[in-house]
């Protein structure tokens, strides 16, 4: 009986069967459905469980450090403090949270509350101004178990403090980042370099190699750069475990370790290369202030041993303080750099092509010597200037143009030693280009550019600086497809004496002088003494490279007389340099020092030096926008390259001053200088009973 | 008791209950590790608690013989309204919604209450009306009586609960054998219902929805983020699953609400197919035992409310079970028996009882010949 006394009535079967049946057809629907989700798409999903839990650490290699040849560290890592909050960990009492801020807040002087991060002021690790409870929400938004940076690079003591008080402040801690330092700061910025992040372009192959963007940095000049794979050495990896929130559970295999980077030892002395700055510095500002005028802001100064080819320094000036870059490349200060003129991010003693003016006459001189163009006893005469016709094709009648010689009163009659010693212009236009009966045949284009080659000029000199030029040695040819018209006989007198087209750099002026001290043997320029593993191995020991003698292997080409074509060398023609020639420029060098343009500047220097001197005429854009390429009175750069002792020759060193005027005056005395410096440091090394 | 015959309590029933359950608690316990927090509340405790008082709640009703429930029927709907209308006016706010009394100790969340209220008192009033069935003005009159409870839950907000009772209501009206006619019409309506009132919809409500039926696969987080968790803990979990305690992501919290809603999915990682389709058929084993009381029950009103809790624990199981295998939209319904909650155990459980009560008080025809 039903409680309300109606008539007994039943459900119908019929509907509680359709109930039935539509509960396990859904029901057969799900278990179809697991079925291929877990028996039949298996594999896929187990694919992407394994991508959520699994991942790869990366483990930082340490750089390699830079050291000198006395082991005067040039760069190093050090450790800069930052300090940061581990969301996670951070107690879960709001007002215990709220003390700890508050007491960072006092030691490390930031405010607790500051800008709210929005996309439009968004988090940016150790720049973007926010306050300390903004940073560690952001943390605990985005990822609550890895720690975000609060403040970057603390001084140590108070990172200490924090340490101390960070064991009643769980959440709180210190990081210690590796931050490139370089001890020797500008000095030798030009020669190191310096790290930035990994550009964007480049990013796909730097991850190829296991490096991490936006952690690890890299090489961006100078040798940092140069020697990018050596340093940075190899990222480890470790493949973990994490949970949802990226916290590491477990290793699931053992760590592929980081292999640290090599260290480089170079062949540097910092003693010297101070030296070289401060003399630098000194004669450019002392001109400066002697002409009661900016005349010249920038050169270069390198010194280098001639038989092994070692640089022992390398200044260039202006240059940039590395340190500066260490954390991030600040902005305003790249810009003020590569806006400079006197661009002090490029190393000019490598990288600058100029005009080599009078020190390219020891290319003529070995040439013209080897080639008979004259004999050393053979006198010209040197009056302060000659006149020739200047053709551009064989039967041009041509115009008559006059060759002016630096001296306005002439040298009247001069050998060759007399003419190297006294740089005379109208002896070596004679010995380039020919002169009437004197010197019937000059050397000519073709043959003077193999002799500079031989000596270093027009290609890579090879030194381990990613910004290296090769310069520029002028033929028929290249004047054909650059200028758009024929080599002139006037071309081939002004080459002769290292100006017109020739450039060259510093590097490659100080490498012909250092091959004729080194009796015609040509070694590769090298900063590298030898690299090291970390644990002080020896990877690569320090060998010489030459790279050819000139007077035994034969890199002297042979052409054919005309120049119509262009320089026609004639096939399987080569030859080496008479060492006769070479001793004979040699003295030529000496005779500079001891009776010649050089006098004046080593009359009281007790060592025997050999040098030459350059005044280089240019006009680029400074000049000309200065109004002072005036014809005939072109500004000019000042050069000396010279070595010692004469003889026996153990440091060759070559001085450029940017728009210096006279070479010996301004040059001359920086190279003086530096020989004596670099002598000086050997008899203090030797009393200390050092190498 | 008397006419009470206890060799007719369904132990079957009782036993696949029993198995779900516990089976939940072990799930549950699975699932915790490795959040601080929730093992904190220790949740396993509390679950089993609830269970042992649930079971103690099923013995208690089968005993009492639930015609009692039919005396009770006004006074319960209005105690159910007030205590609703209370909730809404003061009710503590959890999740964005007031779904929860706070008593201090537990949460209880009478809308769990309300869907077995509900089965008792549209089973009394289909079963009183039952030869009017064909009469619209009943029907109308049900729906109302419907809609007076629901539009609290409904204002909580609280979508999935108030379709819950809808659909027992309409199962209900369908079952007591109403004409094709309008059944017809109701299930159009019931399709149409949905699209109308989506622009009435709750933002997150609307969110789920869209989310379901236009997922943007650049989303890493939000709703599509979890179903696509459960996916991969579902279909990584393979045939046998990755063992109790070492589902990758359920013990790495990849999956999300693992010990509630998601739970099928845990257990899928962790027991693999042979885990869930034992689940999947213990479930239907439990609706077929209640439909099996609701067809032997000794009178319209004991099979209504029979058949109402087999509507209720396969609708529920039905939608949870969807939604974790991506087949509907995200909804809070969690899986009946397994799924952690007190309030929803203890009521799931308090329906047991009653279609044990029913089962108790079977037709004497059917002793007779059993």
């Amino acid at each position: 009986m039903s409680p309300n006394g109606m008539p007994e009535k039943h459900l119908s079967p019929i509907r509680l069967t359709i109930f039935m049946v539509v509960v396990g057809a859904i029901f057969s629907i799900y278990i179809f459905r697991l079925f291929s989700l877990q028996i039949l798409q298996v594999k896929d999903w187990v694919a992407r469980a394994e991508e959520n839990r699994v991942e790869v650490l990366n483990l930082p290699a340490t750089r390699g450090i830079i050291v000198d040849r006395n082991g005067i560290v040039l760069a190093r890592n050090i450790p800069s403090f930052n300090v940061v909050i581990t969301a996670a960990n951070l107690p879960d009492d709001v007002g215990e949270v709220q003390e700890i801020y508050r007491q960072l807040s006092e030691i490390l002087g930031m405010p607790v509350n500051l800008n709210r991060i929005t996309p439009d002021n968004p988090y940016v690790p150790c720049f973007s101004q926010h306050g300390i409870a903004q940073i560690a929400e952001y943390g605990l938004s985005s990822t609550p178990y890895q720690p975000v940076r609060i403040k970057c690079d603390i001084p140590e003591q108070v990172a200490r403090v924090i340490q101390e008080k960070a064991v009643d402040w769980p959440g709180v801690s210190i990081e210690i980042e590796p931050i490139r330092d370089y001890p020797t700061g500008s000095l030798t910025a030009s020669i190191i370099g310096f790290l930035g992040p990994i550009p964007a372009n480049q990013e796909e192959e730097f991850r190829a190699k296991g490096f991490v963007p936006n952690r690890d940095k890299v090489g961006y000049a100078g040798l940092e750069l140069q020697f990018q794979d050596l340093l940075a050495g190899r990222n480890g990896t470790w493949k973990v475990e994490v949970d949802v929130a990226g916290k590491v559970i477990r290793g699931l295999e053992p760590p592929v370790n980081p292999v640290p980077g090599a260290n480089l030892r170079l062949t540097l002395d910092t003693r010297l290369q101070q030296a070289m700055t401060g003399i630098l510095i000194g004669e450019i500002e002392f001109w400066n202030r002697y002409l009661n005028t900016i005349r010249s802001t920038s050169g270069v100064v390198i010194a280098m041993n001639p038989k092994t080819g070692e640089i022992l320094g390398m200044v260039s000036y202006p240059t940039y303080e590395n340190n500066r870059m260490a954390r991030f490349i600040p902005a305003y200060y790249y810009n003020q750099l590569i806006n400079d003129p006197a661009n002090p991010l490029l190393n000019h003693a490598v990288g600058d092509v100029l005009p080599a003016g009078s020190v390219f006459k020891l290319s003529t001189a070995v040439g013209a010597l080897n080639e008979g163009v004259v004999t050393p006893e053979q006198v010209l005469s040197t009056p302060p200037k000659i006149t020739i016709t200047e053709r551009y094709y064989a039967n041009d009648p041509g115009r008559e143009r006059e060759f002016v010689d630096w001296n306005k009163a002439g040298f009247g009659q001069l050998d060759f030693l007399g003419g190297i010693a006294n740089s005379s212009n109208v002896y070596f236009y004679k010995l380039g280009g020919g002169y009437r009966d004197e010197v019937p045949v000059g050397l000519g284009i073709c043959r003077l550019g193999t002799y500079a080659r031989a000596l270093g000029y027009g290609e890579y000199p090879g030194i381990e600086l990613p910004e290296e030029e090769k310069g520029l040695l002028p033929d028929p040819k290249w004047k054909r497809i650059t200028h758009g018209e024929g080599w002139s006989t006037g071309d081939t007198y002004i080459a002769s004496v290292g100006q017109g087209y020739v450039l060259a750099t510093p590097l490659q002026v100080l490498l012909s002088a250092a091959t004729i001290a080194n009796d015609g043997k040509l070694m590769k320029p090298t900063l590298i003494r030898e690299i090291t593993d970390a644990e002080g191995n020896v990877i690569q020991p320090f060998s010489p490279v030459m790279r050819w003698d000139i007077t035994k292997d034969a890199v002297i080409q042979e052409f054919y007389d005309t120049t119509i074509r262009g320089c026609e060398p004639i096939e399987g023609q080569t030859k080496t340099v008479q060492p006769w020639v070479i001793d004979k420029v040699q003295e030529g060098m000496r005779r500079a020092v001891t009776n010649g343009t050089l006098t004046r500047e080593f009359r009281n220097v007790t060592i025997p030096v050999a040098g030459k001197t350059g005044t280089a005429e240019y006009c680029d854009q400074y000049a000309n926008a200065k109004n002072l390429c005036i014809p005939g009175n072109w500004p000019s750069h000042a050069w000396t390259v010279a070595y010692a002792p004469y003889g026996d020759p153990e440091i060759a060193v070559v001085a450029f001053v940017y728009n210096g005027g006279e070479g010996a005056s301004v040059a001359g005395p920086i190279v003086r200088q530096v020989i004596e410096a670099y002598f000086e440091l050997k008899r203090i090394d030797t009393a200390l009973g050092l190498p | 008791m008397r006419g009470v015959n206890w060799r007719h309590f369904d132990f079957w029933l009782l036993g696949a209950v029993a198995i779900l359950t516990i089976f939940g608690i072990t799930m549950i316990r699975s699932a915790i590790a490795g959040n601080i927090e929730l093992q904190e509340l220790n949740l396993v405790r509390r679950q089993l608690i609830f269970a042992i008082l649930g079971f103690v709640v099923v013995i208690i009703t089968a005993s009492i013989d639930y015609h009692t429930w039919s005396t009770l029927n006004q006074t319960m709907y209005v105690g159910m309204w007030v205590l609703l209308a209370i909730l809404f006016v003061t009710g503590a706010v959890f999740f964005g919604s007031a779904r929860w009394f706070d008593t201090g100790v537990i949460l209880i969340q009478p809308s769990e209450l309300a869907k077995i209220v509900m089965i008792l008192v549209l089973a009394d009033f289909f079963s009183r009306n039952q030869h009017r069935i064909h009469d619209l003005r009943v029907v109308i009159q049900s729906l109302i009586l419907t809609i007076g409870i629901v539009i609290w839950i409904l204002l909580q907000p609280n979508l999935s609960t108030s379709i819950v009772i809808f659909v027992i209501w309409f199962a209900l009206l369908f079952v007591s054998g109403l004409k094709p006619k309008h059944l017809f019409a109701f299930l159009g309506l019931g399709i149409l219902a949905p699209i109308v009132s989506f622009p009435f919809l709750v933002d997150y409500q609307r969110d789920r929805i869209i989310n379901f039926l236009f997922p943007d696969p650049e989303a890493r987080h939000g709703e599509i983020y979890n179903i696509q968790q459960a996916l991969i803990s579902i279909g990584s979990g393979g045939l046998l699953g990755k063992g109790y305690g070492h589902g990758s992501q359920v013990q790495l919290r990849f999956l999300k609400v693992r010990h509630s809603d998601f739970i099928f999915s845990a257990i899928a990682e962790e027991f693999g197919f042979i885990g869930t389709l034992l689940v999947l058929l213990l479930l239907l084993f439990v609706i077929y035992r209640c439909l099996l009381v609701a067809k032997h029950a000794q009178d319209a009103f004991g099979g209504l409310i029979a058949y109402g809790v087999a509507t209720l624990i396969a609708f529920q199981a039905i939608v949870n079970i969807g939604v974790n295998l991506n087949l509907l939209p995200a909804t809070g319904l969690t899986l009946p028996f397994v799924s952690y909650g007190g309030s929803s155990l203890l009521s799931i459980l308090l329906g047991i009882g009653l279609v044990e009560s029913v089962a108790l008080r079977q037709k004497a025809l059917e002793f007779s010949t059993a």
